[in-house]
């Protein structure tokens, strides 16, 4: 058990590297003015959204997170551990792990204190809302910090000098900016683009913290996301505890490569799963603002345009009777089953569950009009009615919002449709699912 | 000097590999009480290899070594309470003060000194709320060796104190090295300046390629060496050297230009024979320098090589 002096220790060494950092005009430059520079040029770049920076928050506070632990901290103990500091910190009594713990935490309150600094700021600024569950925001930082100061351990592990800790925390910087989500947005992004996104945290990162600025649900549905991060972080984290250096005499072997190699494996296993959960698909502007939706937009719906039930075009059994819903059961449990339309994002489950009734109806589907009656019964049994209308309202508003699935060989839909007449038909059977939970839309069998 | 006391680090067959190289080979020494001990030798030859042992910033492959009574192999950490150091390579943050550091080094420790006593002692009064970026050369290596003293310890450890200092700063350090010796704390010094071990030491060890090859008292080691002093003398016009030969004393000489150098038994002797000489002559002693042996002629004569200059040489 560690005596209390070493905790008095400690705690001053988290105090002091704190005030050392803002005596450091470089630290604070990188550390406070970069992100307040961010800050600007994404006002400049997406200075035709209103709110101004609402939807760019979660990418902002993802790149000051990811500067400061990436760079900020690795260059810190990088350059202590040249100049010998880490060597003298060996001959206290304190456990090198309690002088590590120490350090990171103070990494933290300085991650936290850059990123109140951009909400501040953008709020100040450009009346940028602040977040809509902010509590859950600070779980997302931390999830968040966890996971980019896991990497950073990593980088500070394996870096023998601070020109290396530059090149690798760009290896890490550069791909997230530009193809992670983290810096052009993931809804311009080409779909391959966006796919390769979801092997990198900053897709996550940035999933999480947005979803806490714009949506007040905040982290409901985010379940998948933080645990990607706290998998790649603890990954990095432990594998840069293991390799972590006091002497700068020690340089990285090979075999610290080999290590760090299984650490980016976490990347590759939580893109595969998010691959295999049917995560990847490509993303919206503001795809996740569903619970944006005002019931004033969900009320200017109309519905005049839509093809009966019984036309060529979208198809819709009448409700269910006993023996009916009896003889569609093993195809209801299999789409209850379905990854694609189980995903913690509602409103692309929504949209993939629509998709399966829009590929039965336009490969004319012998079952068709009963596969599109299945998918309205599991759509109203998974959500309340106030949420189901505002996830159609807002499909029914974003056609080309979020990814459609074309092709379902899994419940025996065997032909692929393109993707443009899928997108056309999910809209369609929106609005008629829409149109019954708002009673503008009779049931044929109610008007038999 | 006062009498040693009972031994305050024993070190006993201590090795210590790099791979393939044994950079400290079956080691022993002990330190006593109150005692300045110096660990002396090339770059390369094991000196701070050993120190890094008994400090516990490296795992020792074998032996055994005992720090005021515990097991520093065992129990470093409680070893590290008794001990204080000064490692090479270890600076500071450059916008630290003086006065911030001692308190944050002492303050990991249960015996403390005070940060004022240590600001005082080590002359960095009017520089101690200065950042460490803005001292000059030796009053940074004062407030790093101030840093050894935090704890109040009861053993220092010295390695290459002087390495990279100007000759003031060096003299200012030995200055304050000397003033440890009779206070009763014990020092282990290592450093490859022979000189200064010789001033400084009390006892020394000179190793070789991680080996130990002579041990003891500085004059103890000298007195045990073949070399003898040497007189170089300079003369209006040169000595013959038949009659720099027969001088009292006199085991062996040499001659230049107008100088030459007598190798003499007895340094008296063969002085008072040289000036009756010259009188007899008539010829006149333009300069003459008594070079005594030293330990860098007992590391030749044990080696059969000359010790590298110590300005010659990277750190170890």
């Amino acid at each position: 058990m560690m005596r209390a002096c070493i905790y008095r220790g400690l705690l001053r060494h988290f105090a002091l590297t704190l005030r050392l950092n803002f005596r450091s005009r470089q630290a604070v430059i990188y550390g406070f003015v970069m992100p307040v520079l961010f800050l600007l040029a994404f006002a400049g770049i997406f200075r035709g959204d209103t709110p101004l920076l609402q939807h760019e928050m979660g990418q902002l506070l993802t790149i000051t997170i990811l500067g400061g632990a990436c760079f900020g901290l690795p260059t810190a103990v990088v350059a202590e551990r040249e100049r010998g500091l880490w060597r003298r910190y060996r001959l206290l009594p304190a456990p090198m792990g309690g002088i590590l713990l120490a350090t990171l935490a103070a990494r933290l309150v300085l991650l936290a204190a850059a990123a109140l600094l951009q909400v501040v700021l953008a709020r100040a600024i450009y009346g940028t809302p602040l977040p809509a569950a902010p509590a859950q925001e600070a779980v997302a930082f931390l999830f968040t910090s966890f996971s980019f100061l896991g990497l950073g351990l990593l980088v500070t592990a394996v870096a023998d000098d601070v020109p290396s800790v530059q090149a690798l925390g760009q290896c890490l910087f550069l791909p997230m900016i530009m193809l992670g989500g983290v810096g052009v947005p993931l809804s311009v992004l080409p779909a391959w683009a966006q796919r390769v996104a979801g092997f990198m945290p900053g897709r996550y990162a940035v999933g999480v913290l947005q979803r806490c600025s714009s949506s007040a649900s905040g982290l409901s549905g985010q379940g998948f996301n933080l645990v990607a991060l706290v998998v790649i972080g603890a990954a990095a984290g432990a594998i840069g505890v293991r390799l972590f250096r006091w002497d700068a005499g020690r340089r990285a072997g090979r075999p610290a490569w080999a290590w760090v190699a299984s650490a980016l494996f976490a990347w590759v296993l939580v893109g595969g799963a998010a691959a295999a959960t049917g995560r990847l698909g490509p993303a919206a502007p503001g795809e996740d603002d569903f619970e944006s939706i005002t019931d004033a937009e969900v009320g200017e719906v109309t519905f005049d345009d839509l093809p009966g039930d019984n036309e060529l075009a979208t198809r819709l059994a009448p409700p269910f009777d006993a023996a009916e819903a009896q003889h569609m059961a093993e195809f209801r449990g299999m789409l209850e089953a379905w990854p694609p339309g189980r995903l913690e994002d509602k409103a692309q489950a929504a949209r993939n569950l629509l998709s399966v009734a829009a590929v039965a109806d336009i490969t004319a589907n012998l079952r068709e009009a009963e596969i599109a009656r299945v998918v309205f019964n599991v759509l109203v049994a998974r959500s309340p009615r106030g949420e189901l209308e505002r996830i159609l309202a807002w499909i029914i508003l974003n056609p080309e919002g979020g990814s459609v699935v074309n092709h379902v060989p899994e419940l025996g839909l065997r032909r692929r449709p393109t993707e443009a007449i899928v997108r056309e038909r999910v809209t369609l059977y929106a609005k008629k699912l829409l149109g019954r939970l708002e009673g503008k839309i009779q049931e044929e069998s109610q008007q038999r | 000097m006062p009498e040693p006391g009972p031994a305050c680090v024993s070190v006993r067959d201590l090795t210590k590999r790099y791979g393939a190289v044994e950079a400290v080979a079956g080691v022993s020494f002990e330190v006593s009480e109150g005692e300045v001990f110096g660990i002396v030798g090339p770059n390369g030859a094991g000196k701070t290899s050993i120190l890094e042992c008994l400090l516990g910033l490296r795992a020792a492959d074998s032996g055994s070594v005992t720090i005021a009574g515990v097991d520093a192999l065992r129990s470093p950490g409680r070893a590290k309470e008794r001990l204080g150091a000064q490692v090479q390579l270890g600076s500071l943050q450059d916008k630290i003060t003086a006065r911030e550091a001692l308190g944050f080094f002492a303050s990991f420790y249960e015996r403390r000194a005070g940060v004022e006593e240590l600001v005082g002692r080590f002359g960095l009064g009017d520089k101690a709320d200065a950042p460490f970026d803005s001292l000059s050369g030796g009053q940074r290596q004062r407030l790093l060796l101030s840093l050894a003293f935090v704890n109040n310890p009861e053993i220092v450890v010295l390695d290459e104190p002087t390495a990279g200092l100007d000759v003031h700063s060096r003299r200012e350090l030995g200055g304050l090295i000397r003033g440890m010796r009779g206070s009763g704390l014990t020092v282990l010094l290592s450093t490859h300046h022979l000189g200064e071990a010789e001033e400084l030491c009390d006892r020394i060890a000179i190793l070789d390629n991680g080996r130990i090859i002579a041990l003891g008292k500085p004059s103890e080691l000298v007195s045990r060496s073949r070399a003898r002093p040497r007189l170089e003398v300079k003369t209006a016009r040169p000595l013959a050297p038949a009659d720099a030969s027969s001088l009292a004393g006199v085991v062996g000489s040499g001659a230049g230009d107008q100088a030459c150098w007598l190798e003499t038994a007895d340094v008296g002797a063969t002085v008072t024979a040289l000036m009756a000489r010259l009188a007899s002559d008539s010829n006149a002693l333009l300069d003459i320098a008594i070079r005594r042996p030293t330990l860098e002629d007992v590391f030749v004569e044990l080696t059969g090589r000359s010790f590298p200059a110590a300005g010659a040489e990277g750190q170890p």
